[in-house]
């Protein structure tokens, strides 16, 4: 086929759309998967995105999928699936994590300290929720139906 | 899992070549790392600059190393890049470590 003019596009053809990469990825809700996901997703942003926001992205999403990978599926039988998407847009990289796993505790989502640091006895876990919330803004949480959905942005700049 | 141990008079080096540090690898990180410097008895100085990148699964899994080498004993991070001296700092366990950062590189 050979290319033609659009007979009605006017004077004025509207604005060029904006061609940024994004990212979409059904996977099985597993560690190794989980690793595969970022290493794909560092691929496709790399260029793009500097490396303090690629490293923060990162970590995030590592915090929510590890989350979901304990805590979806049925345990011995067969892991949960989750889907993620992450898109640029000018405020920062914006998530969606949907799982088909049990409704995530509403005590992840309110505001979290640090776990106590006690120096004999140094916590090993309790991180996750507090790094999530410390690296995103606008995390919000739905669920619908049998669906958990996390959505969430992770800003271009640090926070001061 | 890829853990080069070099033994001194003085003191345990540990060179991590693990790129990550993450819940596929923590679990058997922690195990491998606890028994290496459980054996020891002397300071541990730990190579990261191969590793860039780690989760709180691997944080957790530093930490549990620590506790398993008894106080007196140092654990010194060697060489950590970026990301991963982002989640010691965040989460302040940056004061349970010694901590040197990666040079930053020359362009």
């Amino acid at each position: 086929m050979t290319p033609t003019e659009r007979p009605d596009a006017g004077r004025q053809p509207r604005p060029d759309l904006r061609v940024q990469p994004m990212f979409h990825r059904v996977l099985s809700a597993g560690p190794e998967d989980v690793r595969q996901a970022l290493t794909d997703l560092r691929g496709r942003f790399e260029a793009v995105v500097d490396a303090d926001a690629m490293g923060r992205l990162e970590l995030v999403l590592a915090e929510v999928m590890n989350n979901v990978a304990e805590h979806s599926g049925t345990p011995g039988v067969a892991p949960g699936l989750m889907h993620l998407c992450v898109v640029m847009h000018d405020s920062g990289l914006s998530c969606a994590i949907t799982d088909n796993g049990n409704q995530l505790p509403p005590d992840c989502l309110r505001p979290r300290a640090l776990p106590v640091m006690d120096p004999l006895d140094l916590p090993e876990g309790g991180f996750g929720w507090f790094l999530i919330q410390g690296l995103t803004h606008s995390l919000c949480y739905y669920r619908e139906d049998h669906r958990n959905c996390l959505a969430f942005t992770v800003p271009w700049h640090p926070f001061s | 899992m890829q853990l080069i141990v070099n033994e001194t008079e003085s003191q345990l080096s540990v060179t991590v070549a693990e790129s990550r540090i993450d819940a596929a690898i923590a679990t058997r990180f922690k195990d491998r790392m606890k028994e290496i410097v459980g054996r020891g008895r002397k300071p541990v100085v730990m190579d990261m600059h191969r590793v860039d990148f780690m989760d709180s699964s691997g944080l957790g899994a530093m930490i549990a190393v620590r506790k398993a080498l008894p106080e007196t004993f140092p654990l010194i991070l060697d060489g950590l890049t970026p990301n991963v001296e982002r989640v010691f700092r965040l989460t302040r366990m940056d004061s349970v470590f010694q901590i040197r950062p990666a040079p930053t590189p020359q362009e």
